[in-house]
């Protein structure tokens, strides 16, 4: 979750990264309590302005899914069960959305790309 | 202080054919300040500029608040650079020249110049002259990040190093940035690695600072439009059209570039009656290009 | 940072100033070979003091020669890089200049301490006719100074841009040039040796190299 960003995505750097630790978060993988990596850390780690970390901070920050605390660092909140669900069905929603917009780019239906889902995925999807 | 760097009018006459002028740029302080252009677009003559190398003809320079060149020694003691080609002596080893160095800075870390060292893999009995291009860059930044300055003047640092070496010296610049919150003025013709850290940009072409502004706005601003049924002449837009081209390959219509775009900019199209099909976003190589077009031919 | 600056200055430079040494330290033993017997006819006596004529030009060789080498070492590795290293150092120039001399100094001490040795265990070793005088302290004094007039010039002209330093060579190579003109079409005009006349006799600033530099002497 801390390897990669794409500066030439449309999302702003401090989006990526704080939807990373948000999908983290959300799938269990980053448990309450856990210590974020530091911003010098993550800054030269990602190459990225260390603004943009403390940016990604405060916005999970804001949103309830990380405490920042002065002088220790940052760490992850407890986030109830609800709130997970909800985190990941907006990602989900997200890529479905960006996916469906290529498609249209493409000239593809709705109906070809829901025949792709069940093609790809087998029975799971209905 | 509000601006770790700041020019004003500043002139130059290299030769007959080149010369800076009208130089202002306003660094602020603590920001990373992505100083881009084509080369030969005066990049580098503008750091001889502000380091003192070179004496300006005309307007003012001041470094930390202190005028350059009458304040020299007080910037340079403050002032980390490394310049394009090495100017480090060829005969010492690399523990000769970091030991020489560090005489002349009082703020001189050598804990951190150890450690850059380590982390480098910078061999202390290898003569300077016998580097390779990567260790020889590596050398320069270890140098300029152990005096802890205040501000940081890069020039082409990552230029014609391999990958793996460009990611060693932009981890250690940002890792020194974060813990001390230096102000950074780095220039690059390699766009893309500025794009992921640099929050302001300042464009040369041709001896003149073309564009100065936050990267978000230059980024934002700038967008690719798929337009269909455009009008013939575009003089009443919210946005400022670039370049117009009719769209090759499979899409029909044209392609607009344009700048200072915002969302709600699309009503344009249908009130005259065009169809905007896309928006793309350009990342900072392309908006770059886009930009110097604009400059280069007087009507868009 | 002077100790630094020494530092690099002598591993520059370290040739000039130990071979510098070795030769200064040996001149004076050289010259006084022939005067080993206790009484000396007055053809010996002459003799003696030819020898010491021609011994005696290599002295101020030998200092124009070691002024040459530590002068000159002394910014050769700043010229390769054309000074950028130096102008971006955070202390003025001038005070940087100062430093770099002062450290060719330090270093020169050698060769001059070199001679002064060689020259007073010459003229102990030596057997002086009567009459005859050695000078070992004058010889060394006067070494000293060729030394740092050497020094000093090739220094200045060495820590300008190539630029200047071609400019100061070509007006000498200039003047010779004229001088061999007017020596080829017959005038009567001895351009150069009157400059050099000029710059030789005090009050001109090479007035140290000319002059007596016999070690044995009336």
């Amino acid at each position: 979750m801390f390897s990669e960003v794409d500066p030439r995505s449309p999302t702003p750097l401090y989006d990526q990264i704080a939807s990373r630790i948000r999908i983290a978060i959300a799938a269990g993988d980053l448990v309450p309590g856990r210590s974020l990596p530091s911003v010098r850390h993550l800054a030269s780690r990602l190459r990225v302005n260390p603004a943009t970390v403390v940016q990604a901070y405060r916005a999970l920050a804001a949103d309830g899914f990380v405490e920042m605390r002065q002088g220790s660092g940052t760490f992850v909140c407890e986030v109830g069960t609800g709130r997970k669900e909800s985190e990941r069905s907006a990602q989900a929603r997200q890529l479905v959305r960006g996916l469906l917009s290529e498609a249209a780019r493409r000239g593809l239906s709705a109906g070809d790309v829901a025949a792709a889902f069940r093609a790809e995925l087998g029975s799971e999807v209905e | 202080m509000s601006n770790a760097i700041e020019t004003r009018a500043v002139q130059r006459r290299m030769n007959k054919a080149f010369e800076i002028r009208d130089l202002a740029l306003n660094v602020p302080s603590g920001s990373i300040y992505g100083f881009l252009g084509p080369n030969g677009s005066g990049k580098t003559t503008t750091i001889r500029l502000l380091l003192g190398l070179l004496r300006s003809s005309q307007g003012s320079i001041a470094l930390l608040g202190r005028s350059v060149p009458a304040d020299m020694p007080h910037i340079l003691a403050r002032t980390g650079f490394v310049p394009e080609r090495p100017h480090l002596y060829a005969g010492l080893t690399i523990g000769e020249a970091v030991r020489y160095h560090s005489a002349f800075y009082s703020a001189w870390d050598a804990e951190r110049a150890e450690s850059l060292r380590r982390q480098f893999r910078l061999d202390p009995s290898q003569r300077v002259g016998r580097l390779s291009k990567g260790e020889t860059g590596k050398l320069l930044v270890l140098l300029a990040l152990a005096q802890n300055p205040d501000l940081l003047v890069l020039d082409e640092p990552t230029d014609g190093l391999d990958p793996v070496v460009r990611r060693d010296v932009l981890s250690a610049l940002l890792d020194y940035v974060s813990q001390c919150g230096a102000t950074v003025f780095i220039s690059s013709h390699l766009v893309h690695e500025l794009e992921r850290f640099c929050d302001w940009v300042g464009v040369m072409d041709d001896g003149r600072l073309v564009a100065e502004m936050p990267m978000g706005t230059f980024k934002n601003g700038i967008k690719r439009l798929r337009v269909l049924d455009g009008p013939a002449v575009v003089d009443d837009a919210p946005f400022t059209l670039l370049a117009r081209e009719p769209s090759d390959g499979v899409s029909a219509g044209e392609i607009w570039v344009v700048r200072d775009w915002q969302a709600s900019m699309s009503q344009y199209f249908e009130r005259v009656g065009a169809s905007l099909r896309e928006v793309v976003d350009l990342d900072l190589e392309e908006g770059f290009v886009e930009l110097l077009r604009t400059f280069r031919s007087p009507n868009a | 940072m002077f100790r630094e600056i020494l530092r690099t200055q002598w591993k520059w430079s370290t040739i000039g100033v130990v071979v510098g040494a070795v030769v200064a330290f040996a001149l004076p033993l050289m010259t006084v070979q022939g005067a080993g017997t206790a009484d000396a006819r007055w053809i010996e006596v002459r003799q003696l003091l030819d020898d010491q004529r021609s011994w005696a030009q290599w002295y101020p060789l030998l200092a124009l020669a070691v002024g040459l080498l530590v002068g000159t070492s002394a910014w050769t590795n700043d010229h390769r890089v054309r000074h950028v290293y130096a102008l971006t150092l955070p202390l003025p120039r001038w005070r940087f200049v100062l430093l770099r001399y002062g450290a060719g100094l330090v270093l020169l001490v050698a060769p001059m301490l070199a001679l002064a040795v060689g020259a007073g265990v010459a003229a102990s070793a030596a057997t002086v006719p009567s009459g005859l005088h050695a000078y070992p302290v004058a010889l060394s004094i006067r070494f000293a100074l060729a030394v740092v007039v050497a020094y000093s010039i090739f220094f200045a002209i060495s820590s300008g841009t190539t630029r200047t330093a071609g400019y100061v060579l070509s007006v000498v190579g200039a003047v010779v040039v004229v001088q061999l003109l007017f020596r080829v079409s017959g005038g009567s005009t001895n351009l150069l040796t009157a400059i050099f006349d000029r710059m030789v006799t005090w009050p001109g600033p090479f007035e140290i190299f000319s002059g007596r530099w016999m070690l044995i002497d009336v």
